[in-house]
Order: C-alpha cells, then structure tokens, then sequence
C-alpha cells in the first residue's frame, strides 16, 4: 500500500475515533486508554503500522498452511473452504473484570443444566407453571424420545458456550446461548497458537492466562462421565464430515485431544452398546464428543432421513452403555425464548440472581409480551424460537410497512414460535483494519466444560468482529474476523495449569494405538491413489512439453511421430477419452489446448486439477491424522498449483515449471508421510493406494507406448521418453551403459523387483502389504484380495522377456506383452474392488422400513 | 368384550441384511375402556438384542435388532385384549363450547406459587382432583401444537370452519366434523402414502384412515384445541352370507379430542363412528409419526418387499 509511510503514524490512540456513546473495550467511555491496555497499545504504536500489517499477512499465511478453515454452505467445491481470518488485535481483558465474567458463566452453565435435566426429568418446571408448555414442547430442540435417557450425572450438560456482549455503560450480557455442540474453541486454541508467533515479544511481556488448562478439563470430563473403561475409555469425536462449516474443529481437536474423529457410519450399535468399525474389527466406544445435530444423531429414533447418525444411538443411551456429549436434546437450551425465564428460575433453582444477565427477551407465547412486541416492532429484533435455515433475524425497523404486516399475521397465528429483543448497541474493540486501528462491534464467544462436580471457564475465548464499522451483525458465516482474547493475569506467573501438549494425545500415545476407522482407511487408500495418479500424469505431461519443444525447434518427422504416439498415451493413462485417441491429426497437429485442458480443468475428470482437488478433499476428510507438516506440503500442492497454473494465462514454459514444482511437492509429501508415519493399517492403506495405482498408470504407459512396432527411428525416441517419464533414465543409462532396447526396458520397468519404479516392485510390495492388513479369518488361508494379487505377480514373474516379445504374425503388436499387461490390469482391479469390500464397510448403505400399517393392499 | 389380534408384518430383501434395528409399537396399551391380557413376539430370525420400554406418551415400545446375515424378516405379534363398555357421554354432550375449550387451554398457569389451583382450595379432596385435572390439561397442550407430520394452517382452518359455529358445544363440533370429512373425502388406498402431504389430501379429497385422522387433528390444532391420533384395529365383519377371511383385517387410527374435566373423546371419521366396542387401541401420540406401528433400519438388502396380515378375531361378548 502506497499509504503505509504516513500510516505509520496513526497508531496511537490520539487516532482512535470511537463513536460517541459508545462503550469501547480499551477507553470506555471517557476516552482515555484503560491502564490495563496501555501497554499494549504502547508496543503496538513502536510497531508501526506497516510492521502489524507485515505480522498479520505472516499470521494469514500460518493459518492458511494449517488448513484452519472455515466453510461455507453453497459454494461450489473448490471455494467451498474459506480461509480464517485473524486480527493481530487481541481483546483484553483485566484480571478483576473476568473473575466477574467467570463466576457469572458457571452460575449460567449450572442454571441450564439444571433446566435441561428437568425438562429431560420429572418436568417439574412445567407442572409448576415456571416454564409454559409451548415454550418447551414448540421448540425444536426438544425431543420426546429424549426424555428420562439423560445419563446418571451430577452434570449431563458437559459443554456451554455463551455468546457475550458489552452494553453502552460497560455492562456485560449474555446473547446467546450455545449447548447444542457448542464450535469456536478449536479455532481459539488455533488463534492463541498463531499470535504467540506473531506477537511472541509483546506476548512474553503481557502476562496472559493459558488456554491448556481448558482443554485438560475437557479431557477429564469426558473420562469421568465414561460409563465403562473409566481408567482408559475411548472417546471419539462424532463429525458431520468434511462438507461442515467447522470441520477444520472437529479434525483439530480429536487431534489435539488424541480422540478418534468418525462420522455416523463408522459407528454402529450392537447388542446395545456403540462400536466404531475399524480395520482391526469392532472397538467399544464409551463417550461421544458430538458436533452433530440431535436431531440427525440417530435416524431409528429421531429423524429417519438423516444419513449422519447411527441406528440405534438412543438405545444405547438409555440403556446408559455411552454417554453423548451434550446429551441428545440439549439443544433445548438454545431457544431464546427461554432468555426471558432465566432470571425466575435463578431463583427457583439456586435462590440466586442471575449475575450475567441476557439481552431483553419477549417471548411471544404470553398475551402481554405478544402484543408488546407487536406495538413494537420497530424497535426490535425479531427472532423464531427455533433457529434453522431460512429463519433470519429480522430488525423491524427495517421491514417495508407490507412485510411488517406479513410478520404481525405470522406471529398472530403461531405466537408461540416468535421472541421480540431489544435492539442492542454492542461496545466496540479496537482492531486493525486497511492499517489503521479502528472500533469494531464485537462478540465473545466464550467456553465452559464440566469437569467432575464443577463447571471450568476458559479464560479466554473466541472474540469476533464486524468487518464493516457500525455493522452488529457478527458472524463467520457473514464474514467476520476473529481475533484472540487475552485475559491477564494479576501478577507474574508460571503458566496456568499444563503446557498445551501435555493434555494432549502424547499423554496416550504409548498406551494405545487408535484404530484406524474403516472411513479413515478408505481415504488413505485414495490418497495413496490420487497422489499417483497426479504424479505420473504430471511425469508424463512434463515429457511431452518437452517432445512438443522439440517439434516445434526441429521440425523432424521423427519427433512429430513419436509425439503423436506420446500424446495418444496421455489420453490412455489419464482415462480422458477420447482426447488425442479418436483424431485424426488436428488436435495431434496442434494439441496446446487440450494439454493445457488436461492441466487445468477441474470440471474435467482425469485432468491434474480434478485429481489434485480429489486429493486435497480426501486428505482433508483425514485431516486429523496428518502432522502439521505433512499437510502443509498438501497445502502446497494444491496452492501452487492453483496460483501459477490454474489461475493464469500461462504459456508451454511456464507449465513445466509449475509442473516441476508440482512434482517436488509430491516427493515432499511422499517423503514426509514416508518419514513420519508408522507402519501400521494406516501406512498399509496409503501405500497400498500409491501401489496399485502407480502399477495401473505404468501398465496404462507401457501399453500405450510400447506394444505397438514401430519403425526404429521413432521406437528409440518413445523409449527414451517412457524412461524420463518415468524417471528412470538415468538408471538405464548407468545399468546397461547402450543404446536403449525393448528387450532391457522391459526387464527395468517390467520385471525389476528393485527398482521402485517397476511394475515388478509395485506388485510385490502390494501383496505385502496386503497380507499384513488385518483380517476376520485367520492367517491360514489366503484371503480374496491376497489371491489375486499373488497371482498378478506370480503371472508377472513367470513371463520372461524373450516370450513377451516373440514374433508371432504381423499385426504390428506384440501380443503376448500386450495380454500380460491387460491382464495385469484386470487382476488389479479386482484387488480394489476387494479391498474396498473387505476394509470400506462404511460405505455399506441403510435403508428406511416403515410398515406403514393403514391398509395398502389388504383392503 | 375380548379380542385376539395376530398382526404379522413379512419383509423380504433382495439381497442380505447384515443388521437392523427397530421399534415397534404393536403391543396394545392399558388404559380405562381397554385391557391387555397378553401380548407376545414371535420374530424370525430371533434377535439377539430384544428390550421393552414405556415412551413418553405411554406406549409400549419393543426395540430389537437382527445381527446376523439375512434375507427375510417375519414380526408377528399375538395380542389379546379386553375391551369395558364406555360410560355414556351424551349427557356431556352440550355442556363446553369449543371456544369455553379452547379459552380454558390457553389459560397460562399461574407463574411460580399457585398453578391450577384457582378453585376450591378450601376443600383438599377438590383441590387434589383440580390438579389432576390440571395435569392433564398441562400435557393436553402438548397435542395442540404442530407435529412432524400436521401443522396448523389457513387451508384446514377454512375447512374446517363451518363446523365452528359460535357457542357451539366442542362434541358437536368435532362430530359435525367427522360427519363431513366421512362425506367429502374418497376412500382410496392407491392415491396416498405415509409420505403424502395434507395439503394434497385435503385439494383431492381422498386418502386413508391416516390422513382422515391427521385432517381431523389439523383442522382441530387450527382452532387452539388438543388432538392426538390413535393408531389400532378395528373389527371387520363379513358381509351377510359370507364367510369370515382370517388375515384380512387391518391396522387402523382414528383421532381423539381432548375435552378439560371429561378427557380424550374419540371419533373414527373413516367409519363417522364413535369408537365403541370394535377399536382396539395399540398406541397414541401427536401424529402417525409418533406411532408408528414396525419401523427399522436395515444395512444391505436391496429392494425390499413387504406383506402385512392383520387378524382381528373375537373371542367372547
């Protein structure tokens, strides 16, 4: 930015234009800085402007290499993950300021608590007249089925969130309540880890509390509430997948807390009890974190048209054999109608007043509050009690007077189902935006888990902020940006509770080994085989840019010819017919087009920019169980690839290039996986994936180039470029020290078991690993999968290359490599489709029976 | 009055089922005009996994689940079943407006101290009975509000509206009703499935006892009043002459309305009848959706078919 010199200078808070009325975060209202921010402000004035700039680009791009995302429903695939944004502002918060907030969120959480066991209980509430029946039964969130399967615990409702704001005198309200799967502490535990690198200096000098300690209780709590296994019980965090708008959560915090990340179809109910299909075979499950909808958790016993739950759930739940966190139903608490009930039933319950307080609420059910509302309605927010897709916050100053009218009916007609609240002017925070540091409405998220008998605060949280000035709505969905909350500690002090990685998976790791999960494998498997599928399609596209260079150089028959035949093999080995096969001599005459095509278009199967987002989606459906490493070099292939190549008008040139890198980045990703996982069922899929298919494509190759006869001149040169395509040139070369013959290559790429590149090697190492993986029948006999893979490399072994050569008739192939490699190609086949069968029991689909009993065909 | 009941619901896959899990609701229920004597499973193949429980609206409930591979599923259950005459309710008949009703449903209970206690405290006997009742009408509000598969709406309400005469006493209402949907709907088993909206049986006028049910209870929530459906079996006699065809009964539901101080008054408006002594109850809630009699999730199978017979058998007067 041109600006940034002079922008320099408007750091200091002389700069900051609060609004007038207004409570703001670090001058209140008299517009003079709070002693506890003065020196932060402080450091960030010695910055500078372009310098915050500098460190929060440093800080996008960390967040963006972790893959923190947060997705966004209607997008198309690709756009589908935004990235998450972070302000270098941190909202602070002074020691005696959160001791308020503290004790005024475990009040809360022990309120909801209290109501959500009566409600699920003996329902004293309602016969008591405290909470009245439309309240409760109207909302969606409460759920008959769920009533009396509440687990035996002091504190069923593990995990509150409260969405918090600043009024205009300073005071703080409660929003919203979040119980049903309450989302943002990853992403807070993420923005902490980034700002420690980004501000490490002013950070070491602020004493700031730690966040460890939360997610240690988290882990407690949810060992405690185990119904069996209590010393070692497996908890597994239940996702929707990756399609979620919080996915990058879900994967980061089963990873952070060592848990196994599933979704509904990696679970299933047997005998009562919860168990996750795993390569190993069925492992008990005891508690689940779930990020998924009550509603959708259990289609026999709630809805029966969702696909992310697991048949028979419920059931197993009552019968207390797992314990759901928060229970099935908690999202009772989320109704906003309840807001207006809270401060009586503090009382009732406690003999307390609520000590945060919630942003006035009328709820529509009663005639008073009804028709306060409907007198109202300019002045207020209106809301449906339940919270679903399509039904928006409504500001009835905004409606036009024809709307207006639509809403009175509607609320006329179901009051029940509609809240009025006031209208609230939230404080604002300071926060850097286009280099200044401007006020910003804003939110805070905070989080509460049950640990034992008592309720524990993270003493910070996730604060977001309006992009636009004056704007109150504050929402990832519409854009926002989060910022961490720093909450200071009183005086100087060795971190609060636990450094972030001892409540984390290496405490586990030596006692147990995860199971990896039939879903999980599966993606392993695929990455294995997109990764392949990239690497020897960019190989092969590398070798005939520089065929094609040569053409145009040269201007030889010899080269056109063998680039004709290079050409025609691409189209085989990415499967994208009929491309160069079918033509006769146009497209072969100038094939740019469909070369860049088959680099770039995603939209079409087989290109390197399908497979390379094929390969992203699956690594991220996984992503829980790459290093941080491992799935920044994912990251890289992908960005790469969509910044030099995909999003430019690029020429032939720049192409290989980019076709380099993009095969750097497969070996910086092979290399790592390689390096850094264990060889276990994990390894043994991925492998197994990168095998099979590295042995297809090379088949897919040599088909395609070397069965046909051709004239000596044009046979060296395919020759040389089937070796450089697959990096083995300079391997024949040292071996056989000669002019390159049929006879040799075979032997290299055919049959040599130690060459890596090989047919030979990768058949071997198949059926090794396929003969590792776990299995239900015992070692004695060989399995399906085992059989035919021994027989491709038995069948592989036996050939020799003389045969495979012999000269039988003249039909300008050679008939007897041209059928060993076809039947390779089937045999392996059918090893997926095995594979698939044996390990992928996921994919298995249910079905709906309803015998609908009214007369169909009897009457 | 004593009946036998052998309903019997037959699945058959086209391929193999590895597991499934169900619930049924097909074990008659107790309540004041109706007794099970007996009630009994017999499922093929034998689930490992077999429980009983009581849901929220009282209903007996079967979860099982069939664990092992197969290609076929026979739940069949034996049920016997007392029926009481039923005191006669005319008396009752002209006594409560329906907008008396609705008025005393709307009624909030007192907020914290005194809920339902309005009247008569000085006396405990009356007091204790106006909380029953209270009670009852507290869990009546239950049944006035939508369901999965019924939603209150401006269509029901305009057809329904006729039978809502000023003053008019509720069982006045709710018969005329009845009456009318018996008269200007079709009986026709091919034009709906579970699946077809109300909306579409109220424009074509046709349905099943289900819809005629569901309509019932959606014209009725239209007007604030409470209206749960039954799901059951009626008797079915041969037509002079004939014989009687064993298996060739069927499930039925009906509705019933709630009345403060009396209860939950029944009607069958596929038959315009007052359920008597031939409807045998099996389960209640807001909608068939709450009720429904044999439902699961099976892994595998295909295409499925399915049978079911329904024998309603009378054993004595």
């Amino acid at each position: 930015m041109g600006n940034a010199e002079t922008a320099t200078n408007t750091i200091g808070v002389q700069y900051y234009e609060t609004r007038l009325g207004v409570y703001d975060e670090m001058v209140a209202t008299e517009h003079k800085v709070l002693p506890y921010w003065e020196h932060f402000i402080g450091a960030l004035e010695t910055m500078g402007s372009a310098e915050i700039e500098h460190r929060r680009r440093e800080a996008q791009r960390l967040l963006r290499e972790n893959g923190v995302t947060y997705n966004v429903y209607g997008g198309d695939a690709q756009k589908l993950t935004r990235p998450w944004r972070l302000d270098p502002v941190p909202l602070l918060i002074s020691s005696e300021q959160w001791l308020t907030i503290e004790v005024g969120l475990k009040q809360r959480a022990e309120l909801l608590n209290l109501v959500l066991k009566d409600i699920y209980g003996k329902q004293t509430l309602l016969k008591k007249g405290l909470l009245p029946t439309e309240l409760v039964f109207g909302h969606d969130g409460f759920f008959h089925a769920c009533v009396g399967t509440l687990p035996n615990q002091p504190k069923p409702l593990a995990l509150y969130s409260a969405n918090l704001v600043r009024g205009s005198k300073g005071r703080l309200w409660v929003l919203s309540d979040r119980t049903q799967a309450p989302s943002g502490s990853g992403y807070a535990l993420e923005n902490r880890t980034v700002m420690t690198r980004i501000l490490a200096d002013i950070f070491r000098e602020t004493q700031v509390q730690r966040l460890g300690g939360f997610f240690k209780g988290l882990d407690k709590g949810l060992t405690a509430i185990a119904p069996h296994n209590k010393d070692n019980p497996r908890i597994v965090v239940l996702t929707p997948g990756p399609f979620n708008e919080t996915y990058f959560e879900h994967a980061y915090l089963a990873s952070y807390l060592g848990y196994t990340l599933v979704q509904g179809d990696d679970l299933t109910v047997r005998d009562g009890y919860v168990w996750l299909k795993s390569l190993e075979g069925l492992q008990p499950v005891d508690v689940i974190l779930r990020r998924v909808d009550d509603s959708f958790c259990d289609p026999l016993a709630l809805r029966s048209d969702s696909r992310l739950g697991i048949a028979g759930l419920l059931e197993a739940v009552r019968r207390g054999n797992v314990v759901v966190a928060n229970p099935l139903g908690s999202s009772l608490l989320e109704n906003p109608g309840l807001l207006a009930f809270l401060p009586k039933l503090a009382r009732y319950f406690l003999n307390e007043d609520l000590l945060l307080p919630s942003v006035a609420t009328w709820w529509c059910g009663q005639n008073r509050e009804r028709d306060f509302v409907l007198n109202n309605l300019d002045k207020l927010i209106i809301k449906q009690i339940n919270r679903k897709q399509g039904n928006q916050t409504i500001y009835g100053g905004r409606l036009s007077n024809k709307d207006k009218d639509n809403l009175r009916a509607a609320i006329i007609a179901k009051p029940y189902l509609y809240v009025g609240q006031e209208q609230f002017s939230f404080s604002t925070v300071p926060a850097f935006i286009d280099h200044h540091i401007e006020p910003r409405n804003a939110v805070l998220r905070s989080f509460v888990v049950a640990n034992g008998d008592d309720y524990q605060v993270m003493p910070g949280g996730l604060t977001r902020v309006a992009r636009e000035k004056d704007d109150f709505i504050v929402s990832n969905q519409a854009g926002g940006i989060s910022k961490d909350t720093w909450v200071l500690a009183t005086e100087p002090k060795t971190p609060v509770g636990v450094s972030l990685q001892s409540s984390g998976r290496n405490q586990f790791i030596d006692a147990v080994t995860e199971p990896l999960t039939s879903r999980a494998a599966d993606h392993l498997f695929w990455v294995g085989r997109y990764l392949e599928r990239i690497d020897g399609a960019a190989r092969l596209l590398r070798t005939i840019l520089l065929k094609y260079q040569d053409t145009l150089e040269f201007n030889e028959a010899t080269d056109a010819q063998c680039l004709c035949v290079l050409l025609r093999s691409i189209t085989h080995v990415t499967g994208t017919y009929p491309g160069f096969t079918k033509d006769s001599g146009k497209l072969l005459a100038a094939p740019e087009a469909e070369l860049f095509s088959l680099a770039k278009d995603s939209k079409r199967l087989g290109s390197l920019a399908a497979n390379i987002q094929a390969f992203v989606q699956s690594a991220f459906s996984i992503r829980d169980l790459w290093s941080q490493d491992t799935w920044r070099s994912v990251d890289n292939i992908q960005h790469r690839w969509q910044q030099r190549v995909i999003n430019n008008d690029i020429a032939t040139e720049a192409l290989q290039s980019g076709l380099d890198e993009l095969i750097t980045g497969i070996v910086a990703f092979t290399g790592l996986t390689t390096e850094s996982m264990t060889r276990e069922a994990g390894w043994l899929m991925l492998d197994s994936g990168r095998r099979l298919e590295r042995a297809l494509k090379l088949v897919a190759l040599l088909r395609a180039t070397l069965v046909f006869r051709h004239e000596q001149a044009i046979q060296n040169q395919v020759f040389e470029a089937v070796l450089f395509s697959t990096d083995s040139l300079n391997i024949y070369l040292r071996r056989y020290r000669a002019f390159i013959q049929l006879p040799m290559l075979l032997e290299l790429l055919l049959l040599d078991e130690t060459h890596p590149r090989s047919v030979a090697y990768q058949l071997q190492q198949l059926s090794l690993h396929i003969s590792a993986l776990p299995r239900e029948c015992g070692k004695s006999q060989l399995s399906e999968g085992e059989r035919l893979i021994i027989k491709a490399y038995t069948d592989l072994r036996l050939s020799n290359v003389a045969d495979l050569l012999k000269d039988d008739g003249d039909d300008g192939i050679y008939t007897a490599l041209d059928s060993l490699l076809a039947n390779t190609t089937e045999l392996l086949w059918r090893v997926a489709e095995v594979i698939a069968r044996a390990y992928f029991s996921h994919s298995q689909t249910s079905q709906l029976m309803t015998a609908n009993s009214p007369p169909e065909d009897e009457l | 009055m004593k009946y036998r009941i052998t309903h019997t619901t037959t699945y058959n896959y086209s391929q193999s089922v590895g597991l499934c899990q169900n619930e049924a609701r097909l074990q008659p229920r107790d309540f004041w005009r109706q007794r099970c004597e007996s009630s009994i499973f017999d499922i093929t193949p034998t689930p490992v996994d077999f429980r009983e429980f009581i849901d929220f609206f009282g209903n007996r409930v079967a979860y099982f689940a069939i664990q092992q591979p197969h290609r076929q599923l026979v739940v069949t259950v034996i049920s016997e079943v007392t029926l009481f005459p039923r005191p006669d309710i005319t008396g009752l008949l002209k006594q409560l407006s329906w907008e008396q009703v609705r008025g005393m449903l709307q009624e909030m209970p007192n907020h914290g101290s005194k809920p339902y206690q309005n009247q008569s405290q000085t006396q405990s006997e009356g007091q204790s009975q106006n909380q029953d009742s209270g009670q009852e009408t507290l869990e009546a509000r239950y049944y006035i509000l939508d369901s999965p598969m019924i939603a209150a709406q401006c269509e029901l309400a305009d057809y329904a509206r006729p039978s809502f005469q000023p003053d008019r006493p509720l069982l006045d209402v709710v018969r005329d009703l009845m009456q009318r949907i018996y008269t200007d709907f079709t009986y026709d088993p091919a034009f709906t499935t579970i699946a077809t909206p109300l909306s579409e049986v109220l424009a074509h006028r046709r349905g099943v006892c289900q819809d005629f049910a569901h309509l019932a209870i959606g014209c009725l929530r239209s007007f604030g009043l409470a209206a749960r459906y039954v799901s059951g079996y009626m008797e079915t006699l041969p037509a002079q002459g004939q014989q009687r065809l064993v298996g060739a009964d069927a499930s039925h539901a009906w509705f019933a309305v709630y009345l403060p101080g009396t209860g939950w008054v029944e009607f069958d408006p596929t038959n315009n009848k007052l359920p008597f002594d031939q409807h045998i109850t099996l389960a209640w809630g807001r909608d068939f959706a709450d009720v429904t009699p044999l439902k699961g999730i099976a892994f595998g199978g295909g295409q499925h078919t399915l049978s079911v017979s329904v024998d309603v058998l009378r054993l004595e007067q």
